[in-house]
């Protein structure tokens, strides 16, 4: 295996140390649920820094995913909940409000645990599917896809607040039930809901390198480097970018779901322009390129925040020592936290290489 | 009848007030590639400006706007001059930066100004309606389709009559060869900034007495005005002036008819499709892909 | 690879699986301690500070400090001061979740006071529910809630409509446009409206939702003057108040033909858009900040000397602030070990104060609010005059519109 590859499995394993250590030293529910909840963020960096870093897709809707992972979730727990009104069997508490007489088709599927798991991934893969091949197949790149990527989430979003009869509207779907697999309950307060977040982090990082690594990896990260160019190689581009961007929305998915469960609610926020603005600012503080580095850049700015907003000298005014910290960023750490760490890497390694030599020279000269 | 052409202007006006506020953005993403999310920050900024001048200064909209222009104008430079020109080899990060810098204006404003909604009047001279066609039109937004229309026609004087829009559009084409031949990008690019702000600033200033000043009124703008500059093509002023005026006609039309929540939905849906089949934008100019 | 690497690589592996391995089982729970030691009482407050609904939230939180401070000042409850635990769940329903955490869970305040929008009420609701505490929301709301765990100091549609509705139809007329923000507050508002509009055998000529946020109204405009509706019947919410009552001002229309009945515009909104755009327009809440009473009085010059003399007071933050005082009355019936937020729930109910708007008593079944409504006009000073005041205080009824549902001190109930 190559170098870079090793290092990049290793480092995983370090963050995933880190996570699992953290509950030994921390023995608050409320830090536990938080630190839960910056894990999904994190998931959701990573996802964006899949398509962003390594296949050159500023995809400005990424949280639209996620909000569709949140609300899969959602529907499922929710139908788990007691009804309230016996007339019409199992409908949720706001249908009754607005009106509706009986359960949606397309809520009657998530009854089943194993459908709302699979549509919380599945859904945003075939969603990302259509767009994409709906952009890439007519060679949209760059800015414009940003663009369709923006619009298409206002949309979903709009729909979303507007259908609130099937939707719970601007409220989004509360008041939930606990997940149960294999007749383990998921309490957001407990660690489990933590190992969980924590493990879905380092599960998509795992999975998010082994395909960079993979020759597949490689013909995106060429991709990125240059369009034409790989096409003239004969590759099918519009393919390999497709399939980028589903990728990403399975991990963006997949996070959305766990949120649900940390958060015990979802809500049309999870999919809206400021929240997946963001997640583009955390994958740029943390370094685009460089999957771990987005993940720990989403761990880094909200935890920072949670922190700042916390202090009570900071109460007013920690929304506008974020937004320095990020021109700092931008300004003296150009290539994010990742290129910091990559820097400093590139040095130690150096070091190391050094002495290795130093330690090689002088057996050769006994030998002699 | 007469409801036709009172959507059309209320159409119209939509289109100007989008104008106002792309233009500035056009201009600059288009020369330097900057991704300005702090654009939005720029037209909140006019809002205040103008806000100011009529509490502290006493002056009605119509005398503020000069120095709106002027104030804006000059902030712009100076951010430019602190933070985007070391940017401009990696603009991708320009999404970072202009992202911190909108925060922090809209904190300073709402730490020194106050959270509430700011009142800004409309000028004395403007508050009734004109009939025009049969129709009854506020006076106050044919003054602002006015005023869009005639921002327009300064940039493009600006862009294209003048040798500092000569510089411009070298550094544009090919920012390397243009410095060859002695044009100062930097100094073309600072300006090209400031004037984008300023606009903004203008538009912001010009849409205060139609609502309200607060500090996050510039979130919404900034990702309006990018739609309306990448439908229309990235480097086309012409793009912007058609893209804004498709974008507002095709909105206050399916406002009437249905409603506003469907109208944006629909808007959105139109530039998703527009972009696919066009994915260089409405207008594009030959040189540069 | 050289040594140094490898030991430094198996080092790490060796730390990560010491550390993995004895983890301990480690389930919290909130322990049975006190929640008023050292002669403090620790209280949540949860209003946004930045963000879009800042704008009002701010005032509230401003509120909220008030009578917290006057309370204090006075000798605190039984000699115990009430510390203030402040947050900033910056308008957004998750970070009002994870603070609404931090309050109840790692600071232990045995109350919190907060959120505006439903949204965010929805999104704390499970951490007030799961850990038993107490949550003291202020704004007026669409109803249908019936949680033991909120006290509801904020109208809901019966005490807002049951007056102004056919009093307005008795005015104006029959015909009526009803003009919404999207989401479930207006929704449901309209909801009671259209109820109550077919028993007074009015028309609805259209009901129609603006995003939120949105301030373009010029093809709403064009409306009303192609429908010529008799009453605009208006919840639209926040800055898009301010922008439809100025473009309904500046494209001329006459206020005396058809006039903008609100239950959202406010003293706080009426500043933003110029008394010539409010001037002639309705509104129907509970409180007015020109309402002549003693208590009114002293908390309006309270307020302005604290916070500044241009501040108005309106009727979310009127309740903000004589929460706070049910609150002490409730807290001040129990012994400090007694003190805890399902006790304080118990000793609250019942409780009745003297408020700004009038007499205000917590109803025991739903831990609403009985409160008083009352009409008002705006003029072109931006002040409202009171031209109707409702002669009994209204009691809350979150389910009126559902008569098979009935919110009692048990739950929620069909009946």
């Amino acid at each position: 295996m190559r170098h870079q590859t090793v290092f990049s499995f290793v480092s995983v394993a370090a963050l995933g140390a880190v996570l699992l250590a953290v509950p030994i030293v921390i023995d608050d529910a409320f830090l536990i649920n938080k630190w839960a909840r910056y894990c999904c963020l994190a998931m959701l960096a990573v996802a964006l820094s899949f398509s962003w870093g390594y296949a050159g897709i500023l995809n400005l809707g990424q949280a639209v995913s996620f909000g569709v992972g949140a609300y899969a979730m959602a529907m499922h727990l929710k139908l788990k909940t007691t009804p309230i009104h016996t007339g019409a069997d199992g409908l949720p508490d706001f249908m009754v409000w607005n009106n509706v007489e009986r359960l949606p088709l397309f809520w009657v599927p998530f009854r089943s645990e194993a459908f709302a798991l699979a549509a919380g991934v599945l859904l945003p893969v075939l969603l990302a599917s259509l767009l994409g091949w709906f952009m890439f197949r007519g060679r949209v790149t760059g800015v414009y896809v940003a663009i369709i990527t923006l619009a298409t989430m206002v949309v979903i979003n709009l729909l979303v607040i507007d259908q609130q009869a099937y939707t719970g509207g601007f409220n989004g779907i509360t008041d939930l039930g606990y997940l149960v697999v294999f007749g383990h309950e998921f309490d957001p307060y407990a660690l489990d809901v933590y190992f969980l977040a924590a493990g879905g982090l380092i599960a998509a990082l795992l999975l998010g390198y082994l395909v960079v690594h993979s020759r597949a990896g490689l013909v995106l990260q060429a991709i990125r480097d240059s369009e034409d160019r790989v096409r003239f190689f004969g590759f099918d581009v519009a393919r390999f970018k497709i399939g980028a961007f589903a990728f990403s929305a399975a991990v963006a998915g997949a996070a959305g779901m766990i949120y649900t469960v940390v958060m015990e609610f979802a809500s049309p926020t999870f999919m809206d322009v400021p929240f997946s603005l963001a997640v583009v600012i955390w994958v740029a503080v943390g370094g685009r390129q460089s999957l771990l580095g987005a993940a720990i850049g989403a761990l880094l700015v909200n935890g920072v925040q949670g922190a700042l907003s916390e202090t009570p000298l900071f109460l007013k005014s920690w929304s506008l020592v974020m937004g320095l910290l990020f021109i700092a960023v931008v300004l003296f750490l150009p290539q994010g936290l990742a290129g910091l760490i990559g820097q400093l890497s590139t040095r130690v390694r150096r070091a190391v290489a050094q002495s290795d030599r130093a330690l090689a020279t002088p057996v050769a000269r006994s030998e002699a | 009848m007469i409801d036709v052409a009172g959507q059309l202007f209320t159409g119209l006006s939509i289109a100007a007030i989008l104008l106002m506020v792309a233009l500035g953005l056009a201009v600059i993403y288009g020369v330097t590639g900057v991704i300005n999310l702090a654009h939005g920050e720029f037209v909140m900024l006019g809002a205040y400006a103008a806000w100011f001048a009529q509490s502290f200064l006493g002056l009605g909209l119509i005398e503020s706007l000069p120095l709106v222009f002027l104030a804006v104008g000059l902030l712009g430079l100076a951010i430019e001059r602190s933070v985007i020109r070391w940017l401009y080899s990696r603009p991708l990060d320009t999404i970072l930066a202009t992202w911190g810098i909108g925060v922090v204006f809209q904190q300073l404003i709402r730490l020194s100004a106050g959270g509430e909604l700011r009142y800004v009047a409309t000028p004395p001279s403007l508050e009734h309606s004109v009939v025009l066609l049969g129709v009854s039109i506020s006076a106050y937004r044919a003054f602002v389709l006015i005023v869009a229309l005639a921002a327009f026609a300064a940039t493009w004087l600006l862009i294209f009559r003048t040798t500092l829009g000569l510089q411009l559009r070298a550094v544009t084409q090919n920012r390397e060869v243009a410095e060859s031949f002695g044009v100062n990008a930097g100094r073309v690019y600072a300006s090209v900034f400031a004037f984008g702000a300023a606009l903004a600033g203008l538009a912001g200033a010009l849409v205060a007495p139609l609502k309200s000043v607060a500090p996050e009124m510039g979130t919404t703008y900034v990702v309006e005005a990018f739609m309306v500059v990448v439908l229309g093509g990235v480097q086309s002023l012409f793009g912007t002036v058609a893209s804004s005026a498709l974008l507002g006609e095709l909105t206050a039309f399916i406002a009437y008819v249905s409603n506003d929540t469907i109208a944006k939905a629909l808007v959105l849906l139109a530039v998703v499709i527009l972009i696919r089949s066009r994915p260089r934008g409405l207008f594009t100019k030959a040189a540069r892909a | 690879m050289s040594i140094n690497r490898r030991h430094v690589l198996g080092g790490a592996a060796a730390a990560a699986a010491g550390v993995v391995a004895p983890v301990p089982h480690l389930w919290r729970r909130i322990a049975d301690t006190a929640w008023a030691r050292s002669g403090e009482i620790k209280v949540g407050i949860l209003f946004s500070l930045t963000g879009t609904t800042a704008i009002i939230e701010e005032s509230l939180h401003k509120a909220t400090l008030l009578a917290i401070e006057e309370i204090n000042a006075a000798g605190g409850i039984n000699g115990l001061r009430i510390v203030p635990v402040q947050e900033d769940p910056a308008s957004d329903p998750a970070t009002f979740a994870e603070k609404a955490r931090k309050l109840v869970i790692s600071d232990r305040c045995v109350s919190v006071f907060g959120s505006y929008t439903s949204a965010s009420r929805k999104a704390v609701l499970p951490v007030f529910e799961r850990q038993r505490n107490l949550y003291f929301y202020p704004t007026l709301y669409e109803g249908r809630e019936c949680s033991k765990n909120v006290i509801y100091t904020g109208a809901v549609p019966n005490q807002q409509q049951d007056d102004f509705v056919p009093w307005l139809v008795e005015k104006f007329g029959k015909r009526w446009y009803l003009l919404g923000s999207n989401y479930i507050y207006p929704k449901e508002e309209n909801n009671y409206c259209k109820k109550l509009l077919a028993e007074l055998g009015a028309e609805v000529i259209a009901e129609e939702y603006v995003p939120l946020g949105h301030s373009e109204f010029s093809s709403v405009v064009n409306k009303f003057r192609s429908e010529r509706p008799n009453v605009i019947f208006s919840t639209v919410v926040g800055d898009s108040v301010v922008a439809l009552h100025r473009q309904y001002r500046a494209a001329g229309l006459d206020p005396d033909t058809m006039p903008m009945a609100s239950l959202t515009t406010s003293e706080n909104e009426v500043a933003a858009m110029g008394g010539d755009a409010a001037a002639g327009h309705f509104t129907s809440a509970p409180y007015f900040m020109v309402w002549q009473s003693p208590e009114n009085e002293r908390f309006v010059e309270a307020y302005r000397r604290r916070w500044g003399r241009d501040k108005v007071t309106h009727f979310v933050s009127e309740p903000a602030y004589f929460q706070v005082y049910l609150f002490k009355q409730a807290v001040q019936k129990l012994s400090p070990s007694d003190i805890t937020p399902e006790n304080i729930r118990e000793a609250i109910k019942g409780e009745e104060m003297t408020a700004p708007q009038g007499r205000v008593r917590i109803e025991p079944e739903n831990l609403h609010t009985w409160l008083w409504p009352k009409i008002g006009r705006c003029g072109p000073d931006g002040q409202f005059t009171i031209l109707k005041q409702s002669d009994r205080w209204i009691e809350p009824d979150p389910y009126k519109a559902y008569p098979n549902q009935r919110c009692t001190a048990t739950g929620l109930k069909e009946v």
